[in-house]
């Protein structure tokens, strides 16, 4: 399955959900409207991308919004594909994934963690990498710390 | 006290026993190889629950690197996996250059992969080392630092480093090989190669180890593509995936190597997944010596690095699995975002999965099967 294909096959059947898509190499992109990520990666998992590489965390702030990126390749197929969700800084919960791929539990502990997205229907939403009693997302640019040393180029 | 009263008395304090306990493990105990801090939930000597606790190495990596222009995070990615840093460099720096768009001298490619090589057969003897101390043989741990003393040599002759390197750069390499290192490194080699039936001696075919890690900790192929699993754990389940083959990049497509694949997931396959490993190593870097080409070792590369807009994902098969780097460029001189996606880290997420079930002691084992950095883990 070529990634035209998977962008197709997709376009098709969630229509509007995707809100824009481009062809990189082998790599399908695209965009898609938060409401429907679990049944487009559903999808996207039973066409064989059934290998999630990693999921991360972009803070977009010059929207309002933070991104959830998910990177999904497959063993048997050369193709692979990208998938990004915006979801409001004011309210950022998007719809978990972990009980597609087991993996995602701990990538989206570490979401929570450092940008504060919430994953409704994770099993274990707590933080990962920090104390439980930490305040604030460090990775949000807007994160204020006064141990943080900003770079200034000489 | 008469025989039944005695008797109840016993019945009541097996009661007790029977109960389930917590047992902390770690964060200091030293089979968890640095700062890993397990919650068992026993009945009995039976392990039926597994909780890791991580982060108590953490620094939030990734916002240094935000912070920082692209070529000063390549310091930083040393201290990823300590054990690969090589690696890490080598990750990161063909991240970059995906993103820039360079092409790297033909014998700089050639010199990552030597060197990268070499490093992953440094790491394999760390962890084969104290993968045996884990399970009470010392003697292959002092076999294995042995071995690794010659390699640190090698990379101390290139970079005048031991440990942390930071020797990659963006489009190339900064120093050449020193004069005697091609000779030196067939040497080694040729030294190395007989060593490794010595491994085999008192691994391999001891029947005490085979014992201790046969059908332990079992690992099916479903559940691995799941966690998405990745390198010698993966393989270790049965699976041929190898991004040096599958995905190919930087010149790994010109070499001739065997990728060794397990049969049942257990820790004993991907005991012989790493040992086998070490082997087909070697031969890529005989296979680069041999075709070690002259000539520039740095691309032109600007002074101020930026690279376009635009974001890019890329892995490389690191010694302990998947490295994977997502850097989204804004067009300015710092990453936007910065994302490390650490093999161990997956790796580890399924240890709750595979430990449960097993005895106490098998934990050690397991864990140490599974090859965790927590300078990766925690970042």
């Amino acid at each position: 399955m070529t990634p035209d294909e998977v962008i197709d096959t997709i376009k098709a059947q969630f229509g509007d959900a995707v809100k824009a898509s481009e062809v990189k190499g082998v790599e399908a992109r695209m965009d898609i409207h938060r409401e429907r990520n679990y049944e487009i990666l559903t999808t996207l998992k039973g066409m064989g991308l059934d290998y999630l590489n990693c999921l991360s965390a972009v803070d977009r702030i010059a929207s309002g919004e933070l991104e959830v990126v998910y990177n999904l390749s497959s063993l048997s197929l050369p193709t692979k594909a990208l998938v990004r969700v915006r979801v409001p800084r004011e309210d950022p919960i998007i719809r978990s994934v972990a009980s597609l791929w087991g993996t995602a539990d701990w990538h989206e502990r570490e979401a929570f963690d450092m940008m504060g997205i919430r994953f409704d229907g994770h099993p274990d939403l707590r933080r990962i990498l920090l104390s439980e009693d930490w305040v604030g997302y460090p990775l949000r640019k807007d994160y204020q710390d006064e141990r943080l040393v900003p770079y200034e180029p000489v | 006290m008469n025989s039944h009263e005695h008797d109840m008395e016993i019945a009541e304090r097996t009661q007790e026993t029977m109960e389930e306990m917590y047992v902390n493990m770690g964060p200091q105990h030293p089979s968890t190889h640095g700062v890993l801090r397990l919650m068992l939930k026993l009945d009995g000597e039976v392990v039926t629950e597994v909780i890791p606790y991580i982060g108590y190495l953490h620094r939030c990596h990734e916002k240094i690197g935000e912070n920082r222009i692209y070529t000063q995070i390549i310091p930083y990615t040393d201290r990823l996996d300590y054990l690969a840093s090589m690696y890490n460099n080598f990750g990161f720096v063909l991240t970059v250059e995906r993103l820039l768009g360079v092409t790297v001298p033909e014998r700089a490619e050639y010199m990552r992969v030597i060197l990268g090589e070499l490093q992953r057969i440094a790491s394999h003897l760390i962890w084969l080392g104290t993968f045996g101390l884990d399970l009470g043989n010392f003697t292959i741990f002092m076999y294995c630092f042995r071995e690794r003393e010659k390699i640190l040599d090698l990379f101390e002759s290139v970079c005048g480093q031991r440990l942390n390197y930071a020797f990659y750069r963006i489009g190339g390499m900064p120093l050449d090989f020193p004069d005697s290192f091609v000779a030196d490194c067939k040497a080694f080699l040729e030294w190395f190669k007989p060593r490794l039936p010595e491994y085999d001696a008192v691994m391999t075919d001891n029947i005490i180890f085979q014992k201790r890690v046969q059908g332990l900790g079992i690992l099916d192929a479903k559940t691995a593509i799941n966690y998405a699993i990745s390198g010698p754990m993966l393989r270790a389940s049965g699976i041929k995936w190898d991004l040096r083959r599958n995905d190919p990049y930087s010149i790994y497509d010109r070499f001739e190597f065997d990728i060794p694949v397990g049969a049942s997931g257990d820790v004993w396959d991907r005991y012989m997944v790493r040992r086998i490993e070490m082997e087909e190593s070697v031969k890529i870097v005989e296979q680069a010596l041999q075709g070690l080409p002259s000539g520039e070792i740095m691309a032109k590369m600007s002074k101020k690095l930026k690279p376009p807009v635009g974001d890019i994902y890329t892995r490389v098969e690191s010694p302990r699995g998947e490295l994977g780097f997502y850097i989204v460029s804004d067009g300015s001189e710092k990453p936007y975002r910065y994302k490390v996606r650490s093999p161990t880290f997956v790796n580890l997420s399924v240890l709750p999965i595979i430990g449960t079930g097993c005895l106490v002691a098998d934990i050690v084992a397991i864990l140490g099967s599974i090859d965790i950095v927590l300078g990766e883990v925690d970042r």
